[in-house]
């Protein structure tokens, strides 16, 4: 049926790609490096400090964290007003990985991890069998008045530099508790019983979900940050309209979400297309291990998420704005001001993980 | 060797545009060692009806998402769609659904 | 092997539905397809007795189903309605007058009265002649936004309370869709509701019976009752964008094919921001038609044909609108801005 009471031209434009050796926008001297728009060139020097300060604006400008007790230098000329710690959930069970293959990859994450000086943790997912019902029942949100933020960023500049050692604090690591076969097997049953691999990945998304909710609860941080691009949420963004989840959309994608209630989970990279990460992280060689995933090397209609996936890529490739436009659709402000606790967490694929996904607060 | 099968081949809802305008075909699938199915169907009808732009009739090995296909009046849905084997003076149909409102 | 029809355990079934994976026979599919536009309507509370209701008809396969189910269940049900046909002719050589045929047909099929109005007639422009001035590329802007007000003209000369169009289920999901991937929030929110209500003067409310519809049944529907319609894409639509939605669509929908309802649940659940701008609505100074602007689209984009300068109506130039008004000449460079034409 033709449906033309629209017009889209505007912003739907084919847009050229940029010739090379251009000069970097911002400092207009460096030879560009990466285009991160069209029209964006940017020099190695100004990509990585335009990236940088658009991590702190946006948790500057949300308010979401509140500067803790301690801090934490990160680098020279910018402190770090939280404490992070860094949650791994190994999915190896539910993919039916080996054992051997399921430890060889927790060592190196381990590693990994272990340089960052941050606590971690790295716990499968059959845990989540033994999560008490609780899990799902948001506990109450102390609710901060606005004046709250501003009253955490005075006490913390007064208590400034005295305490800011926070190294001094042993690194607290935990990494991959044995798992009885039993688990693994009863996991591995509760993912089968899901028919279609649509169905098996929306649990694993689930399952995964209240083990990092209930990692964070019980690990006393209040905060969950993920690390999804704007590529990311776009596809989650349609996957979710795709499978009928209209109605949490806002929660799903937003920068973030206390559903919860205790445990805000909370998306900094959002800002970020999955092309600014990737050249990021092989640019200033941000170590990463590369984990394969349910939907790994499946054909496009294997699933929604997988088919979903395909179509924004394609679809971006040939209109540069489409991930844009359609994670702006639902940019929702969802501006809680939540306690001071945060955590991090990497999320299954590790592979696009980059450090400032292992900034991260935890309050004393 | 199975024998030559004789089907009546039907495009409608637009599909036939891609068969120059022509909705009815009455064919002749020829002899050959295993008996006919709906997926060698759709390679013989892609190598000898097809006129113009394959790719909006077949994707892969079925066809494109869109056009429905009914064997004797029946959705083929219901009669094993891509494995349904072929029987002299089936009536199969092919309508597009993507065509006009 | 015949599969049996899983209502009536008698007959053998005809197709699967998408919509709830029952297979079933020709008589237990027609009574499904006609019992669920039925509940829509009386859920909805679409029409109320004694209304004269104009249906939208273009010869394809929806108006054509639509025509049949509404004729069928206003009989069945004594809806109490008086309906008619309104067709729009945009004057498209090969393509509209051929389904024009069609509509006339079901005229008499349906013994319905029907009324045809023509942009020629209302604008004085067919849309042929449009194509040769815009060229393909701006050209549905166009039409989509005549005919939207062509149907209301031919909705008030035959005095209808109400109009209802064949949009589908399928059609809904493709515009959410389209929506989300042109960041349009205000539309998104708007374009899963089954009725309009009366916007204003000039206005007809319209509404979607077949909102639940899905095309794969509507086309089976037709196929079994061997109902008279056209199917032929219209020749000046290139729309590659809605394309990609649509081919998604299609693909989601073969995955699993509920994806479509879910995907209609989703945009009528959507929860978005409040408090999107909504523009104001007013009325075109020149017809009087619904309009946010000085001017309604319509209006402008005539303007725009009528000085050889297509361009005006696309894109946005609302402060030339009232130099439009009061004749102002345009300044030179704002000619040369709006002739130049892609093709």
């Amino acid at each position: 049926m033709c449906q033309v009471e629209e017009e889209y031209h505007e912003q739907l434009e084919r847009v050229d790609t940029p010739s090379a050796s251009k000069k970097c926008v911002k400092c207009k001297e460096e030879l560009a490096a990466v285009v991160i728009r069209a029209g964006d060139a940017y020099c190695r020097k100004c990509f990585r400090e335009s990236f940088i300060h658009k991590f702190r604006a946006m948790l500057g400008k949300t308010r979401v964290i509140f500067p803790g007790e301690k801090g934490v230098s990160q680098n020279a000329h910018k402190k770090l007003r939280f404490f992070p710690g860094i949650v791994y959930i190994d999915e190896g069970g539910a993919l039916g990985q080996c054992k051997e293959m399921r430890q060889k990859t927790t060592s190196e994450l381990c590693d990994m991890f272990r340089s960052t000086g941050f606590p971690f943790y790295i716990l499968p997912l059959e845990q989540v069998l033994d999560l008490p019902g609780s899990v799902l029942t948001p506990s109450p949100l102390s609710d901060q008045p606005g004046s709250a933020y501003k009253a955490a960023v005075d006490l913390f500049l007064q208590r400034g530099d005295s305490s800011s050692d926070g190294k001094a604090e042993e690194q607290e690591c935990v990494s991959l508790p044995a798992v009885q076969e039993s688990h693994t097997w009863l996991l591995q049953q509760l993912i089968g019983s899901a028919q279609t691999l649509t169905a098996k990945q929306d649990l694993l998304n689930t399952l995964r979900q209240h083990l990092l909710v209930h990692t964070a609860r019980t690990r006393g941080y209040s905060k969950l940050m993920q690390g999804d691009s704007c590529t990311r949420l776009a596809v989650k963004l349609l996957t979710s309209i795709s499978l009928g989840r209209g109605a949490q959309l806002a929660q799903d994608t937003g920068f973030s979400d206390c559903r919860y209630g205790d445990v805000t989970v909370v998306r900094p990279m959002r800002e970020y297309s999955a092309k600014e990460i990737a050249y990021y992280n092989h640019m200033f060689k941000v170590p990463s291990v590369v984990i394969p995933n349910l939907d790994t090397k499946m054909p496009d209609k294997a699933s929604i998420q997988r088919l979903t996936q395909s179509f924004v890529t394609k679809l971006q490739a040939d209109f540069h704005s489409t991930v844009n436009t359609i994670y702006r659709s639902v940019w929702t402000e969802v501006q809680h001001h939540c306690t001071a606790k945060t955590f991090n967490l990497i999320s299954g694929l590790v592979s696009c993980s980059n450090i400032f996904k292992y900034l991260e607060i935890k309050q004393n | 060797m199975a024998a030559p099968v004789a089907v009546h081949l039907e495009f409608g809802g637009g599909a036939e545009l891609l068969f120059d305008g022509v909705k009815e075909h009455h064919v002749t699938l020829p002899s050959q060692s295993e008996p006919w199915d709906m997926k060698q169907l759709l390679v013989w009808i892609q190598r000898n009806l097809l006129k113009e732009r394959p790719e909006l009739f077949v994707q892969g090995d079925t066809v494109r998402p869109g056009i429905l296909v009914l064997i004797n009046d029946a959705d083929w849905e219901l009669m094993g769609e891509l494995d349904y084997q072929l029987l002299d003076q089936d009536n199969i149909v092919f309508i597009s659904t993507l065509h006009g409102g | 092997m015949p599969v049996l029809c899983s209502s009536c355990s008698e007959k053998r079934a005809v197709l699967k539905r998408p919509k709830t994976g029952h297979s079933l026979c020709k008589a237990c599919f027609f009574w499904a397809f006609e019992e669920e536009v039925h509940r829509t309507i009386v859920a909805a509370k679409l029409f109320r007795p004694g209304e004269t209701v104009g249906i939208a008809a273009s010869g394809g396969k929806d108006s054509t189903v639509l025509a049949h189910v509404m004729k069928l269940l206003n009989e069945r049900h004594g809806y109490g309605l008086e309906l008619m046909l309104i067709s729009v002719d945009e004057g498209i050589t090969g393509y509209r007058d051929d389904s024009l045929e069609t509509v006339k047909r079901n005229q008499q099929q349906y013994e319905l009265p029907l009324k045809i109005v023509s942009y020629e007639e209302l604008y004085g422009w067919t849309m042929d002649a449009i194509v040769k001035q815009v060229g393909l590329k701006n050209n549905c802007t166009f039409c989509g936004v005549f005919r939207r007000q062509a149907l209301d003209r031919g909705a008030i000369m035959l005095k209808v309370d109400k109009i209802c169009t064949g949009h589908n289920a399928d059609d809904v999901a493709e515009t959410v869709l389209m929506n989300i991937l042109r960041g349009d929030i205000a539309r998104l929110r708007r374009c899963t509701a089954i009725s309009t209500a009366s916007e204003g003067d000039g206005v007809v409310p319209r509404c979607k019976p077949l909102k639940y519809a899905y095309e794969k049944e509507i086309v089976l529907y037709a196929y079994f009752k061997k109902l008279d319609y056209f199917s032929t894409e219209c020749i000046y639509s290139p729309n590659a964008y809605r394309g990609y939605a649509r081919t998604f669509l299609k693909d989601l929908e073969s995955i699993r094919p509920s994806s479509i309802m879910d995907i209609i649940h989703s945009g009528e659940n959507l929860s978005v921001r409040e408090g999107v701008k909504m523009p104001v609505q007013g009325t075109c100074s020149r017809c009087g038609y619904i309009s946010s602007q000085a001017l309604c689209k319509s209006c402008v984009l005539l303007e725009g044909l009528n000085r050889g300068l297509p361009k005006l109506g696309i894109g946005k130039h609302h402060r030339l609108h009232e130099k439009i008004l009061s004749q102002q000449p345009l300044t030179e460079q704002e000619e040369r801005k709006l002739k130049s034409v892609d093709f």
